[in-house]
């Protein structure tokens, strides 16, 4: 150790640097010395400081707290890798006191006694859920399936290696019972029988958790064996006898669920009154919006074109007009439709025909006879002088006749 | 009548609308509150009483392995063809996932350009890729794509993270494993076996 060190001056480190220490606890193994000094609340002498003091290592440039401190809140947290190793250490201590003791009463012995009987019930305790968390974590997160046969393999060792703790801890209780009554100490018999009641609770829950970890290693046997079977079912599919040399037209047959049954949930109408609150209002609004994007609502707003034909006379003059317009039209391919019509010389019959009247026409047509027509989607320009002869430019698309080839295919 | 009367649990609602679609209820799930639903549903007490409840409305809860589905009650499974199509494709995908380096099970979580990867380097592996049928996917991403989504609408999987494109195997999928263990094979002892396959081969 780089300087000589007391209890007061790592306290006081950790305290300072909580935030970095927290930060490095919660990303473990992955924190660059860069990554660390970038943040704001460390500077490169800080970080010196809690170097010489090992409380940080840096190994390749990769920062991680001392494995002392990380263990230490583990431990208090009750989580990380179990290590039931020291929990022997517990127990050799344990057994040496009781030596001593037993040659010397004396009461600094007895006092060692309590302690380590008190720390092997603590340790007991928590890294049997330790080993719970773990079981379940492994089961419901390793990803790899061989890794995680093997750590529940090695959790059923650590588990027997947790009961022999217990077997041993239990022995050496019944052992030393006479001893114990000799000291006719008060606290040492509390924690005796507390230690006691936990062995019994503890071993309750070491079986739960075998029985968990059998029961998660044959779900994964399963799989494995659902997947060997798996592969065979595919083979027997790849040479087209699945039907035949398998049940497995009766196996799905007999699926029952509502989704492979094509069963949809139910669906309700909307109630009527629902409509008439603000709510449905506004729904009924974002409907009516989405169907503006549909065909249908083109031709709703195309309808209201009609009365641009003021003079009822004239308009059905021109509509006898209209067929005769459009074959004389379809029969030629110099013009399009609206250089067509604007141009058109009208029989005088018909009366005056306005500029209007003739965009109407072109509408008309364009919607009455769609099918014999040729939309090219591109729009040409069109100027002209409106009737305050102000010069103006209309777009209008170009329309060709169809060509009679198209027409058959139609 | 309402749910006090009942004593449901006051998701019921929920475990509804999900199940009622024909999804599962996994364990592991996690969008839509499903492990809490899951939770609900598995304690003995609400058990029964949404089963009663949903009995009335001839809907069955049924329990798999850490997953709950509804079937209709007194009503005949259809579509027969349509089912048979659907498990043979689900045949290919877990053939596909059983032969992977890295065998893709429950709690698996994936990215599907890993598989993609793994198939492209592995020309068996490529070839049962591009064996399952799908429509419209060019690629080998685009198919494992397809496949991804189509098992996330039958909620077998979930797509945990939409950025990172990263999908999570949810207990559900032992409903898949369940149907190809109850699938057996009858052994070919006789000749007339060989001899049908044969003529089915030819």
């Amino acid at each position: 150790m780089a300087l000589q060190v007391n209890v007061n001056d790592i306290l006081s480190q950790l305290y300072q640097n909580r935030g970095v220490v927290e930060f490095l606890f919660a990303n473990r193994e992955n924190i660059t010395v860069n990554e660390l000094l970038s943040r704001e609340d460390i500077s490169a002498d800080q970080y010196q400081k809690l170097k010489s003091l090992d409380l940080v290592y840096e190994y390749e440039s990769v920062v991680s707290l001392n494995d002392a401190v990380v263990a230490m809140f583990e431990d208090f947290m009750e989580i990380g890798e179990v290590t039931p190793g020291f929990i022997n250490d517990y127990i050799n201590e344990l057994k040496r006191h009781i030596r001593f003791y037993q040659e010397v009463h004396e009461h600094r012995f007895l006092r060692s006694i309590k302690k380590y009987l008190k720390r092997i019930n603590v340790a007991l305790t928590r890294e049997i859920i330790k080993l719970q968390k773990n079981v379940d974590d492994t089961y419901k997160n390793e990803a790899n399936y061989r890794i995680k046969i093997h750590k529940l393999e090695d959790y059923r060792e650590k588990r027997d290696t947790i009961i022999d703790f217990i077997r041993k801890t239990e022995e050496i209780i019944t052992d030393t019972r006479q001893l114990f009554v000799h000291t006719n100490d008060q606290e040492l018999y509390g924690i005796v029988n507390s230690l006691k009641i936990n062995l019994i609770e503890n071993l309750d829950f070491l079986i739960e958790i075998q029985t968990d970890i059998t029961d998660y290693i044959n779900k994964i046997q399963f799989q494995l064996d659902v997947y060997v079977k798996a592969q065979r079912l595919k083979e027997i599919k790849d040479h087209g006898t699945l039907h035949y040399r398998t049940n497995f037209n009766e196996v799905i047959k007999d699926i029952n669920s509502l989704r492979f049954n094509n069963i949809k949930g139910p669906r309700t109408k909307i109630a009527i009154d629902f409509l008439f609150t603000d709510e449905g209002h506004v729904l009924c609004k974002k409907v009516a919006e989405k169907y503006k994007l549909s065909r249908l609502m083109m031709r709703g707003i195309a309808g209201k074109l009609p009365s641009n034909f003021k003079d009822q006379i004239i308009d059905n003059q021109i509509k006898l007009d209209v067929e005769k317009l459009v074959d004389r039209f379809l029969n030629q391919n110099k013009l399009n439709l609206f250089e067509y019509l604007i141009d058109y010389k009208f029989p005088k019959a018909v009366g005056n025909i306005t500029f209007e009247d003739r965009l109407s026409l072109f509408v008309e047509i364009t919607m009455e006879y769609q099918n014999n027509l040729d939309f090219k989607y591109r729009l040409n320009y069109h100027d002209y002088l409106d009737n305050e002869k102000v010069k103006k430019r209309l777009g209008y698309t170009l329309i060709l006749p169809l060509t009679k080839k198209e027409k058959v295919m139609k | 009548m309402n749910e006090i009367d009942y004593n449901l649990p006051k998701q019921t609602h929920d475990i509804f609308a999900i199940m009622a679609r024909g999804h599962f209820i996994s364990s592991n799930g996690t969008k839509d509150n499903m492990s809490r639903l899951y939770d609900i549903i598995n304690n003995p007490e609400n058990f029964d009483r949404l089963q009663a409840f949903f009995n009335v409305i001839r809907y069955n809860v049924e329990r798999g392995n850490n997953y709950f589905y509804f079937s209709r009650l007194n009503e005949a499974n259809s579509l027969i063809e349509q089912k048979l199509e659907t498990f043979e494709r689900y045949i290919d995908v877990i053939d596909l996932f059983a032969s992977m380096d890295n065998k893709i099970t429950i709690g698996s979580r994936f990215r599907p350009s890993e598989i993609a990867e793994e198939c492209n380097a592995n020309v068996r592996l490529k070839q049962k890729l591009q064996k399952i049928p799908m429509y419209r996917s060019e690629t080998l991403l685009n198919k494992v794509r397809d496949i991804c989504n189509l098992m996330t609408r039958d909620s077998f999987l979930e797509l945990e993270d939409e950025q990172t494109e990263s999908y999570k195997v949810l207990d559900a999928y032992t409903y898949l494993l369940d149907m190809i263990n109850a699938i057996s094979i009858y052994e070919e002892t006789t000749g007339t076996d060989s001899n049908s396959s044969g003529i089915i081969l030819n």
